[in-house]
């Protein structure tokens, strides 16, 4: 499993944790029943503190992503797909309000909203 | 507490070497008939323990010693107890010599002269560490040395002017009475004025902060 | 949650410094870094933990027990690595060895010669042919080798190069993650503790400033930078201390995501705790 983590960035470690297994859960990299590393092995392995992966945890236990079996460790829980892809949706819009926003503000129009969008798009590719 | 006796002893260890050479020494001399040096050895034991507490000062680890269980009665307890072993020991092997260059120089051994040399000499030094480290522990070892080094001086010339001016012989007369029980007196103030002497150290060292 | 260390009220007076009322807590099974200036008060109550000082008003508990009246039963269970004292320099890492084996009851020599040989020391050199560097190891070692439940280190990465300082770090969070262990580290190189350190205590002349996750003080607290006539309008009560310089106003604040929703300026940085310890100590307030 693959977790990375940036020290500048402006978002909390334990959130960047939490939505990189969030992500691992959606794209089924991450399946049902599949153990977790424990708290404290993900905090070394990490390098990040022993509160900061249990935040983490903490979280995903209560968006119902894993789930937590006393004295045995996290577990990922059957999470309904459509439902977590919804909410990834949501955040994409929410990000898409803003940039039509901006570009409202600024009179740019809607084609070259898209020709930026299909650079972005095939970038990452 | 026996890890405080093998932390002392690893770091005399250095100190055997020496010790063993003046070992080595007297038994020449002695065999040779030349000068009699025995009293030094026990003494050398306390010396060489002395310069146990300049290493601990230097590194600073009677601050670190209370950090570990029980550090400060140990480390304490390990100081006299380290002392003593390794006086008695020494003092062991100064008497087996001594019987044998007895032995080898007159054909007898003169026990008798022989043991109230070893006990006298002993005694003494049980009462340099009497009352050196209680005066370490107190004031540090560069302090104490100094304070020795007056202590031994006064006393010397204070045994001179009594020797000058009061007849001694008077004295040992009324005291002739005790030439019995010598051995046994010595034996029991040593041991009551070491034990004395380590409760002083030891309370000084139970409130010393770093 | 269960506390492995309480300090209530612990308070020490010398002739030009003084610890104030010092009171904290740490957690079972987490890090805390202690941070300060040097001369803030990190070493004389870490001494004061140790009973190396003993004339000191408060209270502290170690494991639920009085560190004076149970001070041998706590010790066993307490690994140290202190600013400065060690071992005389003329004994070997194997003397180390034998002296502690009759000490703790717990010495594990297999583990004390497994660290010795992942530090390159020698068993058999003496203390003093060991670089500053190779000593701190050493100590590091033999406060690791006896199962301890707390450790409290003092400047433990002090006079290590980063290579070493990462290498050391890594072996405090293997303890944490095998045995259940609680560490106190001491240090004024903060980026050591910014990442692993689950608690940050801050100590500044002998009081403490503040005791808090580092969690809620990286993603919570801020530095808002801005001209004078913007920080004219901040509430006093939004934020804690400020620096004036030449060109901006740096503002530290409690909470940059309030501070967001109620002002309108736009810098508002990501805090470290280097910026912490200098606008805490330096800025006004």
């Amino acid at each position: 499993m693959e977790i990375i983590i940036s020290n500048s960035s402006e978002i909390p470690i334990y959130e960047q944790i939490k939505e990189q297994i969030k992500i691992k859960i959606i794209s089924s990299e991450l399946k049902e029943d599949d153990l977790l590393p424990s708290i404290r092995t993900l905090a070394k392995d990490l390098h990040c503190s022993v509160i900061t992966t249990k935040n983490a945890y903490e979280e995903l236990v209560k968006e119902g992503y894993i789930k937590n079996v006393p004295s045995k460790g996290f577990y990922v829980a059957k999470v309904n797909k459509d439902i977590a892809k919804e909410e990834q949706l949501n955040k994409i819009e929410e990000f898409m309000d803003k940039a039509v926003s901006i570009a409202k503000m600024n009179s740019i129009n809607k084609k070259v909203l898209n020709e930026i969008l299909n650079i972005l798009y095939e970038e990452d590719k | 507490m026996i890890g405080f006796i093998k932390k002392d002893l690893a770091m005399i260890k250095s100190n055997f070497k020496l010790l063993g050479v003046l070992i080595f020494v007297y038994a020449i001399m002695g065999l040779m008939g030349k000068m009699d040096i025995s009293f030094i050895l026990p003494f050398m034991c306390v010396m060489i323990m002395i310069s146990s507490f300049s290493y601990d000062n230097y590194n600073k680890w009677d601050a670190y010693c209370i950090s570990l269980p029980n550090g400060r009665k140990n480390s304490v307890k390990s100081k006299y107890i380290t002392t003593i072993l390794m006086t008695l020991i020494v003092s062991i092997i100064t008497v087996i010599l001594s019987f044998i260059i007895s032995y080898v120089n007159t054909k007898t051994i003169n026990y008798e002269q022989i043991l109230v040399t070893l006990f006298g000499t002993v005694f003494g030094t049980l009462l340099v560490l009497t009352i050196m480290y209680p005066t370490i522990y107190k004031f540090g070892v560069e302090k104490a040395r100094i304070g020795i080094f007056l202590l031994v001086f006064g006393i010397v010339i204070i045994g001179s002017l009594l020797a000058n001016y009061v007849d001694l012989s008077n004295v040992l007369k009324y005291l002739s009475f005790l030439e019995n029980y010598l051995i046994v007196i010595l034996i029991v103030v040593a041991i009551i004025m070491v034990y004395v002497s380590y409760k002083i150290s030891e309370k000084i060292f139970s409130k010393k902060e770093f | 949650m269960e506390n492995i260390l309480e300090i209530k009220n612990l308070c020490k007076k010398y002739d030009n410094f003084e610890l104030k009322n010092i009171s904290f807590n740490l957690p079972k099974g987490m890090i805390m870094g202690f941070i300060g200036e040097n001369g803030a008060g990190k070493t004389t109550t870490i001494k004061a933990i140790l009973n190396i000082i003993k004339s000191y008003s408060g209270e502290i508990k170690i494991f639920g027990l009085d560190n004076l009246k149970e001070d041998k039963k706590v010790k066993e269970d307490i690994g140290v690595v202190l600013d400065d004292m060690f071992f005389p320099e003329i004994l070997t890492p194997n003397d180390i060895n034998n002296t502690m084996k009759g000490i703790y009851k717990n010495w594990d020599s297999k583990m004390f010669y497994d660290y010795l040989k992942e530090f390159s020391l020698l068993p058999n050199k003496q203390i003093k042919t060991f670089s500053k560097g190779m000593r701190k190891k050493l100590e590091i070692a033999t406060a690791l080798s006896h199962h301890p439940k707390l450790l409290i280190l003092d400047e433990p990465t002090s006079g290590l190069d980063p290579v070493a300082r990462a290498e050391v770090i890594q072996i405090f969070q293997n303890i944490l993650e095998k045995d259940d262990c609680s560490i106190l580290l001491s240090s004024h190189i903060t980026t050591d503790l910014e990442r692993i350190a689950d608690y940050i205590t801050f100590i500044n002349n002998g009081e403490i400033l503040l005791s808090k996750t580092t969690n809620e003080l990286l993603d919570k607290y801020g530095i808002v930078k801005c001209t004078e006539k913007e920080f004219k309008d901040i509430d006093k009560k939004d934020y804690i201390k400020y620096k004036k310089s030449k060109y901006e106003y740096e503002v530290l604040v409690p909470n940059k995501k309030e501070f967001k929703t109620k002002y309108n300026i736009s810098v508002i940085d990501k805090i470290t705790l280097d910026d912490l310890m200098v606008l805490m100590i330096k800025g006004e307030e």
